[in-house]
C-alpha cells in the first residue's frame, strides 16, 4: 500500500509539474482545450445553433454570454490523477493500457457534460454557475475518476505487491 | 445492480445533502483550517502578516505591505475563500456515508486528515496573491526571489487544482480498504 501511494504521489507531482511547463502547455494543454471547446460546441449546436467556439471560448451569439475553458476545467488534471493511479497500481501492462484508454474517455466525456452544463447554468443564474463551477463539478469529476479507477481495479488480476485492496491479515491470524 | 453501482448511487444521493451541510456549517468546519493558517502565517510569515480575520468562510490577511510608494497610510489585505480548498469535505462525507461501517469515526479521521491540505491551499493562495498577482510594487516589497516565486506558483497550482480533489479521494481509499476489498471480491 505504501509503495502504491508513494508511486502515485511522485507520478502525480511529476506529471503535474510537466503539465505546467511552457512546452506541455503549448503542445498538449492548449490544443486539447481548444479541441474540447470545439467538441462541446459541436454537441451544443445540435440543439442550439446560436453557439460558436473561438479558441477555448464558447459563446452564445444570441445573448453574448461566453465561457472560457481554463486550467482545472479542461479535464487535464483529472486525467493526470487517473493516469497516476492506474500506472501506480500493480497490474499487467495490457490492463493498464486498456484502463487508461477507456478511463480517459470516461473522464473527458463527463468533462464535456460539465462544460456544456456550466455554459447554460451561467446564462440562467450566475450564482448557481459559480457554485457548480467552483465546488460541485470539481467534486463530481473527482468522483468520476475514483469510480473509473474502482471499476478498473475490480477487473485487473491480483499480482504480487497488490496489498492495497488485499491488506495483510491481522497479527493474530498471521501468527496462526 | 452491482455493489459498486449501488455504492455510486448512494454516494450521489448523499452528495447534495453533504454539500448543503458543508456550506451552512463552513465557518465552524473550517475553524481549524483558519487556526492552522494563522499559526503557520505567524510562524513563517510573521514579518508579512499582521493579522488574519475571518468573515464566514473568507479569511482576510492584513499584511505589512504598502499599496503604493507614497501612500504610507494604507496596507495591503488579501481575501481568501476557504471553500475553494474544502469542497473535498462533502465528497469524502458522501463516499463515507455510502460505504457504511463506522461512519462517524471515519468521517472524523478524514476531516482531521484533510485539514493540512486545505490549509496548504489557503496559504498558497495568499502567497500567490502577494508574490505573483499583485502589482510589481507590492510584490517587490514582499522580497521573494525568482525561485521562491516559482515555488509559490507551483504550490498554488498544486494546492488548488490537485490537492482539494485528490486528498479526499486518497483519504477515503485509505480509510476503506476493507470495503474496497469487498467491492472487488463481489465482482469475481
Amino acid at each position: 500500500m505504501v509503495r502504491f501511494f508513494i508511486i502515485f504521489i511522485v507520478l502525480l507531482a511529476g506529471l503535474f509539474g510537466l503539465e505546467l511547463t511552457p512546452w506541455a502547455q503549448a503542445w498538449v494543454v492548449e490544443p486539447w482545450t481548444r479541441t474540447l471547446a470545439s467538441i462541446a460546441t459541436g454537441i451544443v449546436t445540435m440543439f442550439d445553433a446560436d453557439v460558436v467556439a473561438s479558441g477555448k471560448v464558447i459563446r452564445s451569439a444570441a445573448n453574448g454570454f461566453a465561457v472560457s475553458i481554463e486550467a482545472g476545467c479542461n479535464g487535464v488534471e483529472a486525467t493526470l490523477v487517473l493516469l497516476a493511479a492506474i500506472l501506480a497500481y500493480p497490474a499487467p501492462s495490457r490492463y493498464k493500457f486498456l484502463g487508461l484508454g477507456i478511463g480517459v474517455v470516461a473522464v473527458q466525456a463527463l468533462n464535456i457534460v460539465r462544460v456544456i452544463s456550466l455554459f447554460y447554468l451561467g446564462q440562467w443564474n450566475f450564482k448557481v454557475f459559480e457554485w457548480a463551477h467552483l465546488y460541485v463539478w470539481q467534486a463530481l469529476i473527482m468522483l468520476d475518476v475514483l469510480i473509473v479507477w474502482l471499476v478498473w481495479v475490480r477487473r485487473v488480476p491480483v499480482v504480487d505487491g497488490d496489498d492495497l485492496l488485499h491488506p495483510p491479515p491481522p497479527p493474530a491470524l498471521a501468527a496462526g | 445492480m452491482t455493489s459498486l453501482s449501488r455504492f455510486v448511487l448512494i454516494a450521489l444521493a448523499w452528495l447534495p445533502v453533504t454539500f448543503v451541510v458543508w456550506y451552512v456549517a463552513a465557518p465552524v468546519l473550517l475553524w481549524p483550517v483558519r487556526m492552522l493558517a494563522v499559526g503557520v502565517a505567524s510562524a513563517a510569515l510573521g514579518d508579512l502578516v499582521r493579522s488574519v480575520t475571518a468573515d464566514g468562510a473568507t479569511l482576510t490577511f492584513l499584511t505589512s505591505l504598502k499599496p503604493g510608494r507614497t501612500d504610507t497610510a494604507g496596507i495591503v489585505s488579501v481575501d481568501v475563500n476557504m471553500l475553494l480548498y474544502a469542497f473535498g469535505l462533502p465528497l469524502f462525507a458522501a463516499l463515507t456515508l455510502a460505504a457504511g461501517g463506522r461512519r462517524a469515526r471515519t468521517m472524523l479521521i478524514g476531516y482531521v486528515a484533510l485539514i493540512p491540505f486545505m490549509t496548504w491551499g489557503v496559504l498558497a493562495d495568499f502567497m500567490k496573491n502577494i508574490a505573483i498577482t499583485s502589482s510589481p510594487l507590492i510584490a517587490s516589497q514582499a522580497g521573494f526571489s525568482a525561485l521562491q516565486r516559482e515555488m509559490i506558483a507551483f504550490a498554488y497550482q498544486f494546492g488548488s487544482l490537485i490537492l482539494p480533489a485528490v486528498a479526499p479521494a486518497v483519504a477515503w481509499v485509505l480509510t476503506h480498504r476493507r470495503f474496497l476489498e469487498q467491492l472487488r471480491a463481489s465482482s469475481r
